[in-house]
């Protein structure tokens, strides 16, 4: 029905590798590879240690907020809502970390540091709801997750690049993300 | 209509052409590689007649969303079309922004803004070239690429804070800037990179076997790829001179940017041209890195209404915003919005009414002008040549179903 038209010009640019030696180079190339370590991460028993200024999840200091709400005006995923909380004549933001997408822009707009960006990335949360935190819950929690990054529970592997073997995981110690500062 | 059992497919027999049988056969149900995405093969014996893509599975109505939407809000969402390539799907629509703000980025946030596109799209032909490679059952190219990617993500979240949804560029510049490892780490990436090139050559590219599945597959003539509208390294790959970065948006236009253009306009040409652009993408990341301006990474005009009990961070290298930001108002009138993604030219069409939100925003990503080529280039040539073309077309459904 329709012939098959194959063109099998020969490229300027490309050169045309003798066939057996070609084979050879290539499987040779691939079992030099067989004499190197592994370069993946080996998570869970292990976790990353993220670079300084990592935009993990967002952490509040209740003690700072000012109740401007313009948080949760430029969330993009609406994670951040605002809440009354009793005892309180202004609004304070809420925090959805199952919607958060971890952009940091409620961080860069605070005006008075009242959010900042954890270096913790991979938590695990026992139901939906206990993920969508209102502002007291968040602020109590924030304080555990900046617990959690001066003592993690598993041994820190911090990424480095090495011009001859690309990346490498070594030894780190815990870093805070600041967030108190 | 009787069911033809193939090993590990079903096709549906439609009838008869000139004695011969022809078949109906669905590749990939779901998702047969790089995304969500079905196509339907009319094949005569082994003769591919013709080639439906069927798509639309990850239409997210990014357009329809962006109505509702604040400016800077929009950012993160059309960010999600192809979150392997941030920061070359953003740019363009900022850049058309800050045209209707009347916003002028100081020289030093083009340039980062550069950097970070071109590791992008290192990273993003390497992730082309590690599901070409898989699609060919060639799983070291497949291990090798994406763990090499995993270098150019280290990069990005270096300077960014993020592996894949940057966030980077905002109106009126960049969120952060450059890091005083980002340098070292750049130049280890760098001599890295290059030496790994040569081997992709000796495992991949002059791989025999690799040869035979790719050369003179899928040929598409310069003036074929040009009716089509075909975009990105597919084009360049068939001899057109032509890059959305030739316009010299961001810093491209200082930088002596000369595109790579291939002559063959085969599958193996198209993986060429991809293995040649990592290569042009160090370069320009070296140079940018070379003639990166001092200065200011945002523009006065935001910078002058930061809060001062968070102005010290700016001298630290992060952006603080104004209040004000959220609730931008442009002037009215049109803008395009043109930038060269991993894939090929983006361009974002903005309408806007002199409100908070765009009016409409119309994208063409470089993946849905691509989708053609699959019908196309697989006429006439066997199955078993169209995952090799596939794999060369370099197809990513999320960005072309926006």
């Amino acid at each position: 029905m329709l012939e098959r038209s194959v063109d099998r010009r020969r490229g300027g640019h490309r050169s045309r590798p003798n066939v057996v030696k070609a084979h050879l180079d290539a499987i040779a190339t691939a079992a030099k590879r067989l004499l190197e370590p592994p370069i993946t991460l080996p998570y869970p028993d292990y976790m990353e240690a993220r670079p300084p200024g990592y935009r993990g999840v967002i952490l509040f200091h209740y003690e700072k907020c000012i109740g401007c709400s313009l948080c949760a005006q430029i969330c993009p995923a609406r994670a951040i809502k605002m809440y009354r909380v009793p005892g309180d004549k202004r609004l304070r933001p809420g925090y959805n970390v199952g919607r958060c997408i971890f952009c940091g822009l409620c961080v860069d707009i605070c005006p008075v540091d009242a959010l900042s960006e954890s270096l913790v990335h991979d938590k695990v949360y026992e139901d939906v709801p206990s993920m969508d935190m209102d502002p007291v819950d968040w602020a109590l929690w924030s304080r555990r997750v900046m617990d959690e990054e001066r003592s993690p529970e598993k041994p820190l592997l911090r990424a480095r690049l090495d011009p001859e073997r690309g990346i490498v995981y070594e030894e780190a110690q815990p870093a805070s993300s600041g967030g108190e500062g | 209509m009787a069911l033809v059992q193939l090993p590990g497919m079903v096709g549906r027999e439609l009838g008869s052409s000139e004695g011969l049988r022809v078949v109906e056969l669905n590749i990939g149900a779901q998702h047969p590689a790089s995304g969500h995405m079905r196509l339907i093969v009319y094949l005569d014996g082994d003769v591919i007649v013709r080639v439906d893509p069927d798509i639309g599975y990850v239409h997210r109505t990014v357009e329809k969303l962006a109505e509702g939407r604040e400016y800077v809000r929009i950012i993160s969402l059309v960010e999600r079309m192809t979150i392997i390539d941030a920061c070359n799907v953003t740019l363009p629509y900022v850049e058309a922004v800050e045209r209707l703000l009347g916003v002028e980025p100081p020289p030093r946030a083009r340039y980062l803004r550069t950097i970070l596109c071109e590791v992008n799209r290192i990273a993003s032909h390497l992730y082309g070239l590690g599901i070409g490679g898989i699609f060919l059952n060639h799983s070291t190219m497949y291990m090798w690429a994406f763990g090499d990617r995993e270098v150019f993500i280290h990069l990005a979240s270096l300077l960014t804070g993020s592996r894949l949804t940057h966030t980077y560029p905002v109106f009126g510049g960049v969120r952060r800037d450059l890091p005083q490892v980002f340098r070292e780490e750049f130049e280890k990436a760098k001599r890295y990179m290059l030496r790994r090139l040569r081997e992709y050559d000796k495992v991949f590219f002059n791989n025999p076997v690799i040869r035979g599945r790719l050369e003179g597959v899928g040929v598409m003539t310069a003036k074929q790829a040009v009716a089509l509208g075909a975009t990105g390294p597919n084009l360049r790959a068939s001899g057109v001179r032509y890059d959305a970065r030739m316009t010299g948006y961001a810093a491209y236009g200082e930088l002596d940017f000369e595109p790579v253009v291939g002559s063959e306009g085969d599958a193996l040409e198209r993986v060429w041209v991809r293995l040649r652009e990592i290569e042009a993408s160090l370069e320009l990341i070296d140079r940018a890195l070379r003639g990166l301006p001092e200065g200011p990474f945002m523009a006065e005009k935001f910078t002058k209404t930061v809060p001062p009990a968070v102005r010290h961070w700016l001298g630290k290298g992060r952006l603080k915003l104004p209040g004000s930001y959220v609730r931008l108002k442009t002037r009215p009138g049109e803008v395009l919005g043109r930038g060269e993604m991993g894939r090929g030219e983006i361009t974002y069409y903005l309408v806007s009414d002199g409100g908070m939100k765009p009016y409409r925003l119309r994208i063409v990503t470089p993946s849905a002008r691509n989708v053609v080529l699959f019908d196309a280039l697989a006429r006439g040539h066997t199955l078993m040549d169209l995952p090799a073309i596939y794999g060369s077309i370099d197809y990513f459904p999320p960005e072309a179903d926006r």
